[in-house]
């Protein structure tokens, strides 16, 4: 027994024509989670819309890059069982619900709902290069959120009403958490004399 | 005669380094004499990367480090983490740790709100007022230290349970310790009820209205001031607080000054419940002894920190350390209302306002 509104689940399965996938656990409090992975994430909006009906606050987004699965050792297989059902195996690629390919380049993005004191978390997933339409719009809450995953990863958010950086400089690149950055680079650290020339260029001058 | 008329509005900086602020933000203000047209936040000064760095310490190695993200409510950190992470696992937290992590939450609340109020006192001008509200915040300090060893960062809480126990001599000085507190806690609320200097420069300042604090989305005492009842204690029972006397106080005059009044009455309640843990807390083990397995999973866990809700969302996979680990403090939403609160405010007032938010920039940008 839950907390969530009589009808819930069925409005959302309503508001999302691609389809759905809900899991629900309540714990020992009365307290639910609602996991609500999306097949497609162009009804994400159709479900914020969903949600704002039934008052639901925005608290938070997470996005996510998940790595690639670990390709798994089939010599044992291979002796085992016969070389016809190894090779079935074999060429199968993981995929999220709805058929994002999971190959360490997608990218999954949660928002993350409060609905009277439960929780509602819809999981869109983006392929590599994909966008996903802003909640801005519906979530005033969305803003902060949604500017700093744009910073963060190679995700574009489109028709976001203010689409400036959030926390990093305009001068530094984009996607930080999807590009290797050698630390003393990071840290601003690499030893070199350039200050220096330019800290006498400029005692020169005055 | 020249002419003194103000024609034009003129943009000044406030920040990121300013008297009146602790951390770096800055706020770009258009003003109109004395009077703020618009306000233009720019974050980042801080920005450390801590959500990346999580990625690569193992559970165990980021309850050390979630706990210093942040001063105030550094104890909520490792606390909702391990809450993320107990309920991927199904770890069972005996009933002593649950009350104990009510305690060590409920005394940093203590602690946290009257910090807040205290420096509302001096940016006010009220020095005096702002040194017995320091002064008794140091109760709260000195309790830490004494049951913890530490005055900020408690180290409270371990995956499964917690780290530290109360033996009878720590309880029994817990218990004096709240006697000492709660008639100066209550003077203070009397003081910022009634004194003249406070609610001149606090009552009608800063206002979020109802309808405008829902649309921020904000979160704690700014969310209650402005009359919406919700705090996670109550609203999502975590550990023991469904048995608890948790009064959540909501004001609907959306001001400085409300904000304040409830910080302090949760300052009270908080004492309240302490002495009810304290009463209540049954026997038994407070951890498992060993650190628990948390096997591949994905969990949301949230709790009521001093400024209000923190959410956290874990997600693990087969490597002791966290695929993704994703928090969102409370002062993250509530900055936004600081558009609402400042536009038609006077200069003078900004940092007042900024203060009411009870804002912390290094938990916001991480």
């Amino acid at each position: 027994m839950t907390r969530f509104p009589e009808n819930f689940e069925a409005s959302l399965n309503a508001a999302a024509p691609h389809g759905v996938n809900l899991t629900t656990t309540t714990d020992d409090h009365g307290v639910s989670v609602m996991w609500c992975e999306l097949a497609d994430r162009d009804d994400l909006s159709a479900v914020g819309e969903c949600l704002r009906s039934y008052h639901a606050r925005l608290a938070m987004v997470t996005a996510n890059k998940p790595p690639a699965p670990e390709e798994e050792e089939e010599e044992q297989d291979e002796e085992d069982e016969g070389a016809a059902e190894a090779e079935a195996h074999v060429p199968e690629q993981s995929m999220s619900f709805g058929g994002t390919p999971q190959d360490g380049t997608s990218y999954e993005l949660v928002y993350h709902f409060d609905v009277g004191g439960d929780y509602v978390n819809v999981v869109a997933f983006l392929p590599a290069g994909g966008s996903i339409a802003s909640l801005t719009p519906l979530f005033r809450s969305a803003d902060w959120p949604e500017r700093e995953i744009m910073e963060i990863y190679s995700v574009t958010i489109t028709n976001h009403p203010d689409p400036r950086r959030l926390f990093l400089d305009e001068s530094i690149d984009g996607a930080v958490l999807d590009r290797l950055i050698p630390f003393s680079q990071m840290a601003n650290a690499s030893t070199s004399d350039e200050l220096w020339a330019r800290v006498m260029a400029a005692a020169k001058e005055a | 005669m020249t002419d003194h008329t103000v024609a034009c509005s003129y943009k000044i900086p406030v920040g990121p380094l300013h008297v009146a602020l602790e951390e770096p933000m800055y706020f770009r203000v258009a003003v109109k004499g004395e009077t703020i047209e618009t306000v233009e936040l720019n974050a980042g000064h801080v920005h450390r990367g801590v959500e990346y760095l999580a990625t690569k310490r193992t559970l165990l190695q980021n309850m050390i480090l979630t706990e210093r993200i942040c001063s105030l409510c550094s104890n909520s950190h490792p606390e909702a983490l391990a809450m993320a992470a107990e309920t991927i696992g199904a770890v069972e937290v005996p009933e002593r740790a649950q009350y104990l992590r009510v305690i060590a939450g409920e005394v940093k609340r203590v602690a946290s709100h009257l910090f807040n109020v205290g420096i509302l006192a001096h940016l006010v001008g009220y020095e005096a007022l702002f040194m017995h509200a320091m002064q008794v915040r140091e109760v709260a300090q000195d309790l830490k230290e004494a049951v913890y060893g530490n005055r900020m960062d408690l180290g409270a809480h371990c995956l499964g349970g917690t780290r530290c126990d109360m033996d009878d001599e720590a309880i029994t000085y817990m218990r004096s310790a709240l006697d000492k507190l709660e008639p100066d806690v209550r003077e203070l609320e009397k003081t910022y009820r009634t004194n003249g200097s406070i609610l001149r420069r606090t009552r009608g300042i800063g206002i979020l209205s109802h309808a405008d604090a829902i649309a921020c989305g904000v979160v704690g005492p700014v969310a209650r001031a402005s009359g919406i009842q919700y705090d996670v204690r109550t609203a999502a029972p975590y550990h023991v607080y469904d048995r608890l006397p948790v009064n959540v106080p909501v004001l609907d005059g959306c001001d400085v000054w409300s904000r304040a009044m409830i910080r302090l009455s949760e300052a009270v309640n908080s004492i309240e419940i302490l002495r009810v843990c304290l009463d209540q807390l049954p026997e038994g083990p407070i951890n498992d002894g060993g650190d628990p397995y948390i096997p591949p999973g994905q969990a949301i866990a949230r709790t009521e920190a001093p400024r209000g809700e923190l959410v956290y969302y874990l997600k693990t996979n087969d490597n002791p350390e966290p695929e993704r680990l994703k928090w969102r403090v409370p002062s993250y939403p509530n900055w936004d209302a600081l558009t609402f609160m400042l536009k038609e405010a006077k200069v003078a007032d900004i940092a007042i306002i900024v203060n009411s938010i009870d804002p912390c920039i290094s938990c916001t940008e991480r």
